[in-house]
C-alpha cells in the first residue's frame, strides 16, 4: 500500500508545491539577484555589487525610518508589554461584565488599519476630541496638531497602534495566563507569599515563553508598520513619521529605484531572521519545564 | 450555589476596567455617531445628532462604487479561502503521513516561508505580475493570497493530523476507498477545528488588507473596499469627512458582526495565526 500511496501524497503535495514556488521561492530568488543591481523595474538591471546595500547606510530617509522603529521597539519593550501583562492580570478574574470587558479589549483587534486612520485623524485633528478635552481639563498648553509636528508625530503614530496593539498581546497574555495551574498560587498563598511575590516568582517564569512571543510580534509589527503613516502622514513632516515599510514602498514605487528598494527588503528579512533566531534561542533557555 | 462576597479592590478594578473598556469602545461609537451627523455638528466632537442623518451615506453611494467593493472584496476572499483550505489540508494530509525526507523537505521549505516579508518580494512579484498578464486581476490576487498562506496553514494542518489516528483511513483503505476518496470523506471533516482557525485568520488578514490591492490592483471596477476608503479619504471630494466615517462605517460592519457572533473562535485564531513573521 505504501507505495501507491506516494504517488497520490505527491499529487497531494504538488498544488501547494508549484503555487509557493512560483509566488514566494522564485521571486525571492530574483529579489536576491535584484538587489545587487540599479534597476528602474523596466529596462534591464545593471549588476552594481554591494552598493544598494552600501548606501542604505547613508540614506537619511532610511536612517530616520530605521531610528523611528527602534524608537517603536524600545516604546513596545518598556511600556506596552509590562502595560499589557498588567491588563491581562487584572482581566483573568471573574467580573459580572467579564464578557463585555473582554470583548472591549480585542474588539479595535480586528478594525482594519485604514479605518483606524480615518477615525483617530479626526479624534487627534485640531479641533478633534483629544484638544477638546484638554482644554476642558485646563491643559491647552498641550493642545496642538498631534499629526502636524515634527516632535510629536512619531510618538502619537505609537500612541495610535496601541489601541490595537494593547488588546493584541492582552489576548496572548490571558492564553498564557490561563494555562497556569491555580494550584500552584494556592500552595504558594498557603505558604505565606505576597500579591507580588506570587507575580514575581510563579506569573512571570511561567509566561515567560508568551513574553517573548509577544515581544517578537510587537518588534515585527514595527518592522512592517506602513498602513497607518501612509494614509495619515505620508511619513512626515519630512522624515518625522517614517518607517522601514514606507520607505522601501516609496523607494520602489515613488522613486522608480527597485533594486535599492529590493536590498532593503532583503536588510529587513535579514533583521526579522536575527530576532527570530534570538526569539527562539531565548524561548528554549527561559522556558520552565513543568 | 454560594457566591463568595466580593471585596472592594476586586469592584475597584471592575470599575476601573469598565471606563478602560469605554475608552477602547469610544472611537467606534465616534465613527458610527459620526457617520448619521449633519455637516453642521460634524466638527463639533461631542454633539450627538438629534435625528439620523442620511446625507453622508447618499454621497458614499453616489460617489464611490461601494457595491463593487463589497462584490470585489468578498469574490477575492472567498475564492482566497477555498483554495487555501483545500490546498493547504491535501498538503499538511499528505506531509503528515509519509514519513520520507522528501516530504520533510518540503515541508521545511514552507515554514521557511514565514520569514520572508512582503516587502523583500513585492516589487518582484509586481513585476512577474506584468509579464503574465495577471497584474489588475483578481486571479491574481487570489494566487497571492493562496500561496502567502502556505506556510501557516500547512504548519497548522501537519500539527492537527497528528492528533488523527492513522487506523481511521487504513480502515478506509481496506473497504475499498481510494487515498481521493477517504480524504474527502474521512479526513477533511475531521480537520475542521483546525480549518476553522485558519479561516479566521484569514478572514479579517484578506478583508482588512490594504497594501496587497494597492499594489497589484489598479482599475477601479476590480478595487476591493479597504483601497477605495482610502482614496476616497485622499482626494477630500466632499470637503467633510461625515462620507468617509459612513464609508468606514460601512466597511467594517461585516467583520464586527462576524466578531460577535464567533468572539471565541477569532481569538484562538488569531492567537495561532499570528506565527507568520
Amino acid at each position: 500500500m505504501e507505495r501507491k500511496w506516494i504517488g497520490t501524497a505527491a499529487l497531494f503535495v504538488l498544488p501547494a508545491l508549484l503555487l509557493f514556488i512560483t509566488f514566494t521561492y522564485y521571486p525571492f530568488i530574483r529579489s536576491l539577484y535584484y538587489s545587487f543591481t540599479t534597476w528602474d523595474s523596466i529596462r534591464k538591471p545593471v549588476f552594481i555589487g554591494l552598493d544598494n546595500y552600501a548606501f542604505l547606510f547613508e540614506d537619511r530617509k532610511m536612517i530616520a525610518a530605521a531610528m523611528n522603529t527602534f524608537k517603536m521597539a524600545l516604546f513596545g519593550l518598556l511600556i506596552q508589554n509590562p502595560l499589557a501583562i498588567w491588563i491581562a492580570v487584572l482581566l483573568n478574574r471573574k467580573f459580572v461584565t467579564g464578557y463585555f470587558l473582554r470583548a472591549a479589549v480585542f474588539f479595535p483587534v480586528i478594525i482594519s488599519l485604514v479605518v483606524l486612520s480615518v477615525v483617530w485623524s479626526q479624534i487627534l485633528s485640531y479641533e478633534g476630541t483629544l484638544n477638546l478635552v484638554l482644554n476642558q481639563l485646563g491643559l491647552s498648553g498641550w493642545v496642538r496638531d498631534w499629526l502636524g509636528e515634527t516632535n510629536t508625530v512619531f510618538i502619537t503614530i505609537i500612541l495610535l497602534t496601541q489601541w490595537q496593539g494593547l488588546g493584541y498581546c492582552v489576548i496572548f497574555y490571558l492564553a498564557g495566563l490561563q494555562s497556569i495551574p491555580a494550584d500552584l498560587y494556592e500552595a504558594s498563598r498557603i505558604d505565606g507569599a505576597g500579591a507580588i511575590q506570587r507575580f514575581l516568582k510563579i506569573t512571570v517564569p511561567l509566561l515567560m515563553p508568551t513574553i517573548t512571543i509577544v515581544t517578537f510580534l510587537i518588534i515585527v509589527g514595527g518592522l512592517k508598520l506602513f498602513d497607518i503613516p501612509y494614509i495619515l502622514t505620508s511619513g512626515g513632516p519630512g522624515t518625522a513619521s517614517y518607517t522601514l515599510a514606507l520607505a522601501i514602498y516609496n523607494a520602489a514605487f515613488r522613486e522608480n529605484n527597485a533594486g535599492y528598494s529590493i536590498a532593503a527588503g532583503v536588510v529587513l528579512m535579514l533583521i526579522i531572521m536575527v530576532i527570530t533566531f534570538i526569539q527562539l534561542q531565548i524561548t528554549r533557555r527561559r522556558e520552565v519545564e513543568m | 450555589m454560594v457566591r463568595k462576597r466580593r471585596n472592594p479592590t476586586d469592584i475597584a478594578i471592575e470599575v476601573g476596567l469598565f471606563l478602560f473598556a469605554c475608552v477602547l469602545l469610544y472611537p467606534i461609537y465616534f465613527l458610527y455617531v459620526g457617520s448619521f451627523k449633519s455637516p453642521a455638528i460634524f466638527y463639533d466632537p461631542f454633539a450627538f445628532p438629534k435625528e439620523l442623518y442620511w446625507g453622508s451615506f447618499a454621497i458614499v453611494f453616489e460617489k464611490v462604487k461601494l457595491l463593487d467593493g463589497f462584490f470585489n472584496t468578498i469574490v477575492i476572499m472567498s475564492f482566497s479561502l477555498v483554495s487555501i483550505v483545500v490546498i493547504c489540508s491535501m498538503a499538511g494530509y499528505a506531509i503528515a503521513r509519509v514519513k520520507n525526507r522528501w516530504f520533510q523537505a518540503i515541508y521545511y521549505l514552507f515554514l521557511s516561508g514565514m520569514i520572508v516579508p512582503l516587502q523583500t518580494t513585492m516589487v518582484t512579484i509586481f513585476k512577474m505580475g506584468v509579464s503574465i498578464h495577471l497584474i489588475d486581476t483578481r486571479t491574481f490576487m487570489v494566487l497571492l493570497y493562496a500561496a502567502g498562506a502556505i506556510p501557516i496553514a500547512t504548519f497548522i494542518y501537519v500539527g492537527f493530523m497528528k492528533s488523527i489516528p492513522k487506523e481511521i483511513e487504513e480502515s478506509a483503505f481496506i473497504d475499498g476507498c481510494g487515498p481521493m476518496q477517504s480524504f474527502a470523506r474521512i479526513v477533511l471533516p475531521l480537520l475542521l477545528p483546525a480549518t476553522g482557525t485558519i479561516l479566521i485568520t484569514n478572514v479579517t488578514a484578506i478583508y482588512n488588507d490594504f497594501m496587497g490591492p494597492l499594489l497589484y490592483l489598479k482599475s477601479e471596477s476590480k478595487m476591493t473596499l479597504m483601497p477605495q476608503i482610502v482614496q476616497f479619504y485622499a482626494n477630500k471630494q466632499s470637503m467633510d469627512y461625515g462620507p468617509v466615517f459612513a464609508l468606514s462605517a460601512l466597511a467594517v460592519l461585516p467583520l464586527i458582526l462576524l466578531f460577535i457572533f464567533t468572539q471565541k473562535y477569532m481569538i484562538k485564531g488569531l492567537i495561532v495565526g499570528s506565527l507568520k513573521g
